[in-house]
């Protein structure tokens, strides 16, 4: 489904190169994990996937189901059916979170060529899946993030992807900050997304998430590099010994 | 010193040359008053640039003897259409009767200056450039003064009730070189309610005045889109005194207007009474200049008031948009709550914003606070939008009227903020792309 | 206080949640020491008030042509500063004192000033600091400057970052119309530093002084730097080569002692590509009936990958509870940001002076440039301040920040006056301006009087102003733990303030908290 072939990416104003050459390929379907230290470019690479400006693309590709993203706008992308969960939600005074769901629900349905959603439609299915996340309505009602805490707003995230049904999911470090009760509930908002037409890239720095989210596949992201690529184990490996043993064994 | 001297000569020579371009009303009731005024603006002239006041607005077009002639303007698309309201019609500063309604409205008296000033006596006459002149000092408001000297027409409105309908004051413009005074004055007596709708391009170059003394735990809410005539030229002022447990609305909405300056003063003073005023303005260079000033200063005499200032900007193509804004909170007015807030937002390189927000306090228990932030576009809040669908120029639309959302808050009704909020998704949606 | 007071609630839950013993607790809370309180409790008011007596030289009463001469020559200038002056004059005569500040004071009578007065020991100069008068030697101990090489000890709190032997600060003392002497020249000189008076500087480096003075305030700025140009008397130098770190502080410390006497000094700082400078400026005068004028100019001009830090500690007598005497302070300050990344700060602590008329400004020319403005102005009783900063954005990438403080209390007025510009060349420039007013009493005023001029998108500039009095919570808070009122509110002030403080070298952040203490002496009760 997402297909990552040799890409290189700078920072556009610095010219510091920052993804040194990544390559991955994830099948629908699956749950792939990247792991790594930090600084090591995870981040990057789902903004360059998802177009955010300041980012040059040097060399390589990416595709998702052979159409090449890196022409497209980010718009096109998320109508295209990729969903980044971001590290930091932005937040937007002035935008009440329900207009902002709706406003994105529809664009996209019309981008697909499908009809946009009637108010009472929509309100019946953010209605139910922000219950199923214990998103309550005084929530909706206030602006996009605003005041929201760490795991309100990570929640909203999930929300947000819940509502779009998109078909490639990256999620970055969708469970850093939350307590433990709220990292299940983020774990099963997403696996009730899993589907043999779905793929998900979780970006985490913890095993705790993937004991909640099966990982297929883990990568380890070292210095803007794939530097290993193993099954769920590799991810126990990091949780005991660190990304010290496993950067030692490939330098 | 000599240089003084000379600036003085030649601002008596401007207000003589615009006075004697204009034919004076001699007036009935309103005679003293214009009078007074007259005498006011011999003394203090008309502004010039170098003013403190006028920094960044070059009065020159106000002062010139004749309007720069424009495009007429007949069409302008109505707002509000669809409200149950009672409309009065003006056409380049005079009354269309046909166009509108029978000024007949339940606990509301309504009467026209032109008509009203034939006689010596009115309810009126207290008032009538009473509020203007106390909004004199601490700065000068030449045009003010000259308006209440030469006010040849305007609504006299006092509201003994709860109006049933909004009252509607509908402006057209249709020559290209009307010349309008306006001078209107209302007066909401206790516990009484009106919500005022003035809507429109009055004239090719306008000057109005508007008086509200809201009695006793009455309240005024007033809605104000400007007419969208790129051409016109336009300076207003808003005179309000807020009593005990009162409350004052003012909300405006610009669209286009080459030269727009709207002052507002207002008095808070009675205990416990409200005062807000908010604007939103959008000028886009490319449809002919734009220059939009907000002049205001809120003067809190009383205990226990609020006062809220929200006004926002967007600017385009060499746009240019001015606030200047005061608090002033005198002593002895405690607990006084007031909150400024003045913001533009850029969306290109030409345009700018230059602000002057004000604080004057000489209480100790207030709460007041001011802000004020010139920008872009937020580019992460757009990259969020569109990283979930959205379109590029829906998304910036949309950021324009969150941006704009706090000054629009200030219509109460909602169907009213409504229609606003229809007109600016209007004018975004012109100018897409 | 919105956003103010929220902070200082959560600062405070913290530490009650902490469970310390009481004064930990308030040391933790506000960064406040014991001293403070204790400085409170044992100081009387204005503790510099006192006279030297010591035998003066006056130029005559009031200013004409002559006396610039007179000034000039006293100062053995060459015919191009003495012309430099004369053309100052022409123009003041012809230039009105500004009146647009928030500020009440009687006409000022230019005449019945005297422009210089010299001790008349310092007659002939003296070629080493033993040669200084004992006298003025005493004077500038007493005021805890004391005039030796040594090292100033730093104190007992927070003296992490100082070597265990103490700091190192050179200073200029100007006494009068005068300076006195300045130390540690020697050691200054072998890192190619040139701290000196002013009027040594036109003999000894007259290149210099030449290419820079009247390059950042031109002679004829505004009125009141106009009248400096013309009668400056003395001043500081300084002038750090390329690449040179200062190996200490400079400073120099103004002390007012004849009567009816202006000071009118001029300081000019020039920070070479790549160096690096912190001057610290102190001043006080005695107390006396009348008010006293005092003028200065102070110009900095930074080239590029150089940074200057500029601390003020303004003690100039305040004048009494009626508002009798005190000085009338008229001062023009400005940086020039001439090279790219060029950084300056300037830091004011304004407690003194009848009068405060001062806007230390930052003209950031070179791209990426940075202007940082903190300040706290407290007036008590009958003082008036008016006092802020201007950013002048010229150059691509520069930064501004201006945290401003004001405090006001008795029946005093404080305004805070400031310009941020944004130029259209000024491509993608950030300001940041604070502005917060703490009432106390119902008797004073606290104004707020920002000019915004933005005129480039890419640039941003946020303002933010509150207005509000010193929290009744807050107060309540310290009081339970057993302070009396004016202590609370010396601690709450302190807190108030901390932001500016904590921008303060030590030694001065020290000095500067006591003095918010002392400058508030009697507001509350
Ligand atoms: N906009 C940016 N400006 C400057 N440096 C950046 C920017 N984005 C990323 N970087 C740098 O790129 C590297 C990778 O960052 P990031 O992708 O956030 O790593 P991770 O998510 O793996 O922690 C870091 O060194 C970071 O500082
Ligand atoms: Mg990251």
């Amino acid at each position: 489904m997402l297909e990552i072939k040799n890409l290189h990416v700078e920072l556009e104003e610095e010219g510091k190169p920052i993804l040194k050459g990544v390559n991955l390929t994830v099948e629908a379907g699956k749950v792939h994990a990247i792991m790594g230290p930090n600084g090591s470019g995870k981040s990057t690479l789902s903004y360059v996937l998802s177009g955010r400006d300041g980012y040059a693309v040097t060399e390589g590709s990416a595709t998702l189901d052979g159409e090449e993203l890196l022409e497209m706008e980010p718009e096109e992308r998320a109508a295209a059916g990729l969903f980044l969960a971001f590290q930091y939600p932005v937040e937007i005074p002035g935008v009440g979170n329900m207009t902002f769901l709706r406003t994105a629900v529809n664009a996209q349905r019309k981008a697909r060529g499908e009809e946009e959603l009637s108010a009472g439609e929509f309100l019946k299915v953010v209605r139910e899946k922000a219950k199923t996340l214990k998103i309550d309505a005084e929530m909706l009602k206030r602006p996009v993030n605003v005041g929201f805490s760490g795991g309100e707003k990570k929640r909203n995230e999930i929300l947000q992807m819940a509502m779009l049904e998109p078909r490639m999911c990256i999620l970055d470090e969708t469970d850093s900050g939350l307590d433990v009760d709220a990292m299940k509930l983020v774990a099963e908002g997403v696996n009730a997304l899993r589907d043999p037409g779905r793929a998900f890239l979780v970006i985490t720095h913890y095993q705790r998430l993937l004991d909640h989210i099966k990982p297929d596949v883990v990568h380890i992201m070292a210095d803007g590099r794939i530097v290993k690529t193993g099954g769920p184990e590799l991810a126990l490996e990091v949780e005991r010994n660190g990304y010290a043993d496993i950067l030692a064994e490939i330098a | 010193m000599t240089a003084p001297m000379t600036r003085d000569a030649r601002r008596a020579d401007t207000t003589e040359a615009r006075l004697a371009a204009i034919d004076l009303p001699t007036g009935g009731f309103t005679a003293p008053a214009r009078a007074e005024a007259l005498a006011r603006l011999g003394t203090m002239g008309l502004p010039a640039r170098r003013d403190e006041y006028w920094r960044w607005t070059d009065p020159a077009k106000l002062n010139a003897e004749q309007p720069e002639a424009g495009a007429a303007f007949r069409v302008d698309r109505p707002i509000f259409e669809g409200r149950d309201k009672l409309r009065l019609v003006f056409e380049d500063g005079v009354f269309d009767a046909a166009a509108s309604d029978d000024p007949v409205l339940a606990g509301v008296e309504i009467a026209r200056l032109s008509e009203a000033d034939r006689a010596d006596i009115h309810w009126a006459k207290a008032q009538y450039g009473a509020l203007e002149a106390s909004g004199q000092t601490p700065v000068a408001r030449p045009f003010a003064a000259l308006n209440t000297a030469a006010a040849t027409e305007g609504v006299l409105i006092r509201v003994t009730g709860k109006a049933a309908r909004p009252l509607h004051i509908s402006y057209r413009q249709s020559e290209k070189t009307s010349d309008v005074i306006l001078h209107h004055v209302v007066r909401i007596e206790e516990g009484a309610e009106l919500t005022l709708l003035e809507t429109g391009t009055p004239g090719a170059r306008s000057n109005v005045v508007m008086e509200v003394d809201v009695a006793r735990g009455a309240r005024f809410h007033h809605i104000r889109p400007q007419g969208r005539a790129t051409d016109r030229v336009m300076v207003t002022h808003l005179f309000a005194r807020v009593a005990e447990d009162a409350t004052f609305k003012s909300f405006t909405l610009t669209t286009n207007g080459k030269f727009t300056r709207n002052e507002a003063v207002i008095e808070v003073a009675g205990d416990g009474a409200t005062a807000h005023i908010a604007g939103a303005a959008l000028g886009d260079g490319e449809d002919g200049p734009f220059h939009h000033d907000d002049t205001v200063f809120i003067d809190h005499g009383a205990v226990g008031c609020e006062s809220r200032q929200v006004f926002k900007k967007v600017l385009k193509h060499g746009a240019t948009g001015v606030f200047q804004g005061k608090i002033l909170v005198r002593p002895g007015a405690q607990k006084t709550d007031g909150y400024q807030i003045s913001q533009s937002l850029l969306l290109d390189d030409d345009s700018q914003f230059l602000a002057k927000p004000e604080l004057e306090i000489y209480a100790d228990d207030v709460k007041c606070s001011h802000g004020s932030t010139t920008g872009a576009i937020d580019e992460t809040a757009l990259f969020y939008l569109r990283s979930r669908g959205v379109p590029e120029a829906d998304a910036k639309a949309l950021l324009i009227l969150s941006f704009l959302a706090d000054a629009i808050a200030e219509i109460e009704d909602e169907d009213l903020a409504g229609d606003v909020v229809a007109r600016l998704e209007d004018w975004l949606a012109r100018r897409r792309g | 206080m919105r956003k103010g007071s929220e902070h200082m609630k959560i600062e405070r839950e913290n530490t009650m949640a902490q469970g310390h013993d009481t004064a930990a607790e308030l040391e933790v809370r506000e960064g406040v020491d014991r001293e403070t309180v204790e400085t409170v409790q044992n100081m009387g008011a204005y503790k510099y008030g006192w006279e030297t007596e010591i035998e003066m030289e006056f130029a005559p009463m009031g200013v004409n042509e002559d006396i610039v001469r007179l000034i000039s020559e006293k100062n053995g200038e060459p015919q191009w500063m003495t012309d430099w002056r004369l053309a100052a004059f022409a123009r003041w005569k012809e230039m009105e004192e500004p009146r647009w500040a928030m500020l009440n004071y009687p006409e000022i009578d230019y005449q019945s000033q005297y422009y210089y007065a010299k001790p008349k020991s310092m007659a002939e100069k003296p070629k080493s600091l033993e040669e200084v008068d004992p006298k003025l030697l005493a004077t500038y101990e007493k005021l805890g400057i004391p005039l030796k090489e040594q090292m100033i000890l730093a104190g007992v709190e927070g003296a992490e970052n100082a070597p265990a032997e103490g700091r190192k600060v050179a200073v200029d003392a100007v006494f009068d119309s005068v300076s006195v002497g300045t130390t540690f020249k020697e050691e200054l000189k072998k890192a190619g530093v040139i701290f000196c008076s002013i009027s040594e500087a036109i003999r000894e480096h007259p290149d210099l002084v030449r290419k820079y003075l009247g390059s950042v305030v031109p002679q004829s700025d505004n009125f009141f730097a106009t009248l400096n140009s013309a009668v400056f008397s003395d001043g500081s130098f300084v002038y750090i080569p390329p690449n040179t770190r200062c190996p200490m502080e400079l400073s120099t410390y103004f002390r007012i002692n004849a009567e009816n006497t202006g000071q009118f000094e001029r300081t000019l700082i020039i920070a070479d590509k790549g160096s690096y400078v912190s001057y610290l400026e102190g001043c006080t005068a005695p107390k006396r009936d009348t008010a006293q004028l005092h003028a200065a100019v102070v110009e900095i001009v930074i080239l590029e990958d150089a940074e200057v830090k500029y601390s003020t500690v303004q003690n100039w007598f305040p004048g009494d509870e009626e508002g009798k005497g005190g000085i009338y302070n008229f001062v023009t300050k400005r940086a020039d940001c001439r090279g790219d990344r060029a950084k300056v700060m300037w830091t004011q602590v304004e407690t003194g002076s009848a009068i405060t008329w001062k806007y230390p400004s930052c003209i950031l020319r070179g791209e990426a440039s940075q202007g940082e403005f903190y300040s706290i102005a407290i007036a008590n009783n009958m003082q008036q301040a008016d006092t802020g900063t201007k950013m002048i954005h010229l150059g691509k990438n520069s930064r501004s920040r201006i945290v401003s403080k004001g405090i006001s209390a008795g029946r005093a007025q404080n305004t805070y006056r400031g310009l941020v510009t944004m130029h259209p060349k000024a491509k993608n420039s950030r300001n940041y301006t604070q502005c917060d007013s703490l009432l106390i009493g119902d008797r004073c005023g606290a104004h707020t009087v920002p000019y915004i001029e933005v005129k480039n998108n890419s640039s941003r500039v946020e303002h933010e102003a509150t207005t509000s009095k010193v929290d009744d919570d807050q107060l309540f808070y310290c009081r339970s733990r057993g302070m009396d009122e004016e202590e609370a509110v010396a601690l709450v002030v302190n807190g108030f303030c901390r932001e500016v403080l904590q921008a303060l070298p030590m030694e001065f952040a020290m000095e500067a908290q006591s003095l918010v203490a002392i400058s508030l002496e009697g507001s509350v009760g």
